[in-house]
């Protein structure tokens, strides 16, 4: 059986595992594992872009910020889930919108500008929000049910996941890695550099505009402040990197393995919790760069060659 | 427009354009020598300005005194993260770009645990104190001595660097680091010092800024991050490892933001800052000051 077959397999069953979540949890536990899932699935999302082609994203936070606006100002106008999807289009249209002349800039100016971007973002969105109506923030109101806001989170990250694992594993993988690897070797060989680039961005980019339009509705105020919080990006990248950003077992792996830690210190010791989340930082840089998922593919391939 | 409005204007401009300067200088010494991307910069002034607090309102020590501590410590705490972190890893990486993603880590590691040391040690309230609060009056305009006292020794520490940098042998290596790493191995240029040089300067320069603007703005522990996005601005403006670049690139932030902000309204500041910083970056990413070389 394929190594595809079997990691099939088991995300098949433990995404049935999840549908049952909120048959049988208290609403703390169905709380526990959406918030799980979420990042999971911003995590995935990222290293479409970030982990394959090495371009180092900040944007992360921007989409999820945009995300999070719109429903928060159409919650009340709209259906729930056309403006879930709306909020990944947006954000992917405002990434493809970017994208261009984004793209163009290359390893530290990069990371600086998709900062920039989130930062801007934010401002923009504050003074928005003070011509329009006077105060910053916005209270949500008819937010749906919990499990609805689950089961959106749940079908997010599974399409998220997946479309991570096909980004890798085909010829648009293939050339994502050619750019991580030698991106004007591979613009000489006739690879279109800059379109697969653009479609990483935007594909990578609708997702966390999504969470974020779901997660808005998790409180009962939002601000651009917390919304647009560079820390999701951060957050993200400091998952992406315990795991390792180069496949989707990685990224889940670090996503679950942080925001389980967080969820254990946060309520009570939030100071600490990220002081350890600083720690673990400097620690996986330092001693596995390559994440934790890294020597448990070796181990895997070790066990697949012996077999042969 | 009036010569008093002109003078005012100026008069913010030139204040706090010297602070920028002096934060974008360090933060483009580590970078141009070790080509590391050090986003707890801003942290790190924040730490400078809670020490310089505690000191005043514990120990009613002069924060003009407490330049001298503050500057020393930082100093240490860059040696120590130097030699206990950066050095292996610019020593083991192979890639530019390997080393410049793993450096950003380790530094918002950084950055977050001073934010919660911070925030556990001095809790999250806002901090102040209020020190050389008299007014100074130049040409019909009331300027407060904390601002001008904090302008002159920005200004000065600023040029003693340039100066530093430029007729010393010191600086002539740190100058020949930027420019080009191996070759400056090879000429016999020892890189562990001015690594060490550039870390421990750095990181003192910052410290230096978090005591001078203590002394008229607030503190709390998110101070940080928004200096460090003004220090990439600036440096941007200049060009990555261009330090004269960041030297005038502060100057012209500042006088920017403060002819914006009298245009428009105090809330525009940050997107016009932000504005500005991303057309750089697209339109001419080596910075306004360094000349365009073929990538």
């Amino acid at each position: 059986m394929g190594r595809g077959r079997q990691l099939a397999i088991l995300l098949g069953s433990i995404v049935l595992l999840l549908c049952l979540v909120p048959l049988a949890a208290s609403d703390y536990h169905v709380s526990l594992v959406l918030d799980v899932l979420m990042w999971v699935a911003l995590t995935e999302s990222w290293i479409i872009l970030s982990g394959y082609t090495g371009y180092i994203s900040l944007g992360h936070s921007a989409f999820y910020g945009l995300g999070a606006y719109l429903m928060a100002m159409t919650v009340t106008s709209l259906p729930y889930g056309l403006v879930v999807i709306l909020a990944g289009l947006l954000s992917a249209a405002f990434a493809f919108a970017i994208g261009l002349p984004f793209l163009r800039i290359r390893g530290p100016y990069f990371v600086i500008l998709t900062l920039g971007l989130t930062e801007l973002t934010k401002y923009v969105f504050v003074n928005m929000e003070i011509k329009l109506g006077g105060t910053v923030g916005r209270v949500i109101m008819n937010a749906p049910d919990l499990v609805i806001l689950y089961y959106s989170i749940l079908a997010i990250t599974v399409v998220a996941t997946v479309t991570a694992y096909f980004a890798k594993h085909s010829r648009f993988g293939t050339a994502l890695l050619s750019i991580k690897e030698d991106e004007d070797a591979a613009n000489a060989l006739g690879v279109n550099t800059s379109m697969y680039k653009l479609l990483a961005f935007g594909l990578s980019a609708a997702f966390p505009g999504m969470i974020g339009a779901v997660l808005a509705l998790r409180r009962s105020y939002i601000d651009p402040y917390t919304v647009f919080s560079p820390m999701v990006s951060f957050q993200v990248i400091v998952m992406a990197s315990l795991g390792g950003i180069s496949g989707i077992e990685g990224a889940m792996l670090g996503a679950v393995i942080l925001t389980l830690v967080s969820e254990a210190l946060w309520a009570q010791y939030p100071y600490h919790y990220m002081i350890i989340l600083g720690v673990v930082m400097i620690i996986s840089v330092k001693f596995m760069p390559q994440g934790l998922f890294h020597p448990v593919e070796q181990w895997l391939l070790r066990r697949a060659r012996s077999k042969q | 427009m009036d010569l008093t409005v002109i003078i005012q204007i100026l008069s913010i401009g030139l204040t706090i354009g010297a602070l920028y300067a002096l934060i974008a200088v360090g933060l483009n010494l580590i970078y141009g020598t070790m080509r590391l991307l050090n986003i707890a910069h801003g942290e790190l002034i924040m730490m400078g300005a809670y020490l310089t607090y505690s000191l005043f309102t514990g120990m009613g020590v002069s924060p003009l005194l407490s330049i001298f501590a503050v500057m020393l410590l930082s100093l240490l705490f860059g040696l120590v993260i130097c030699a206990g972190i950066f050095l292996p890893l610019v020593k083991k990486s192979s890639s530019v770009g390997g080393l410049e993603s793993s450096s950003l880590l380790v530094f918002f590691g950084i950055s977050i645990i001073l934010t919660n040391v911070a925030c556990l040690v001095w809790s999250a309230d806002i901090r102040g104190y209020s020190y050389l609060t008299g007014m100074v009056s130049v040409a019909g305009v009331s300027i407060m001595y904390n601002k001008v006292v904090a302008f002159g020794i920005a200004l000065f520490v600023c040029v003693g660097c340039y100066l530093l940098l430029q007729k010393t042998m010191l600086g002539k290596a740190v100058r020949a680091l930027i420019q080009d790493r191996e070759a400056a191995r090879l000429v016999g240029i020892n890189t562990s010092v001015i690594y060490f040089f550039s870390f421990g300067t750095g990181f003192a320069m910052a410290g230096l800024a978090g005591c001078l603007l203590s002394m008229f703005y607030e503190i709390t522990p998110f101070i940080g991050m928004p200096y460090t996005i003004v220090a990439f601005i600036v440096v941007v403006l200049g060009g990555l490892g261009n330090l004269f670049g960041s030297l005038i690139g502060g100057f012209l932030l500042g006088l920017f933001e403060a002819v914006g902000v009298s245009v428009t309204s105090p809330g525009y500041r940050p997107i016009l800052s932000y504005a500005v910083f991303m057309l750089v970056i697209l339109l001419r990413p080596e910075g306004i000051f360094t000349k365009r070389k073929r990538v």
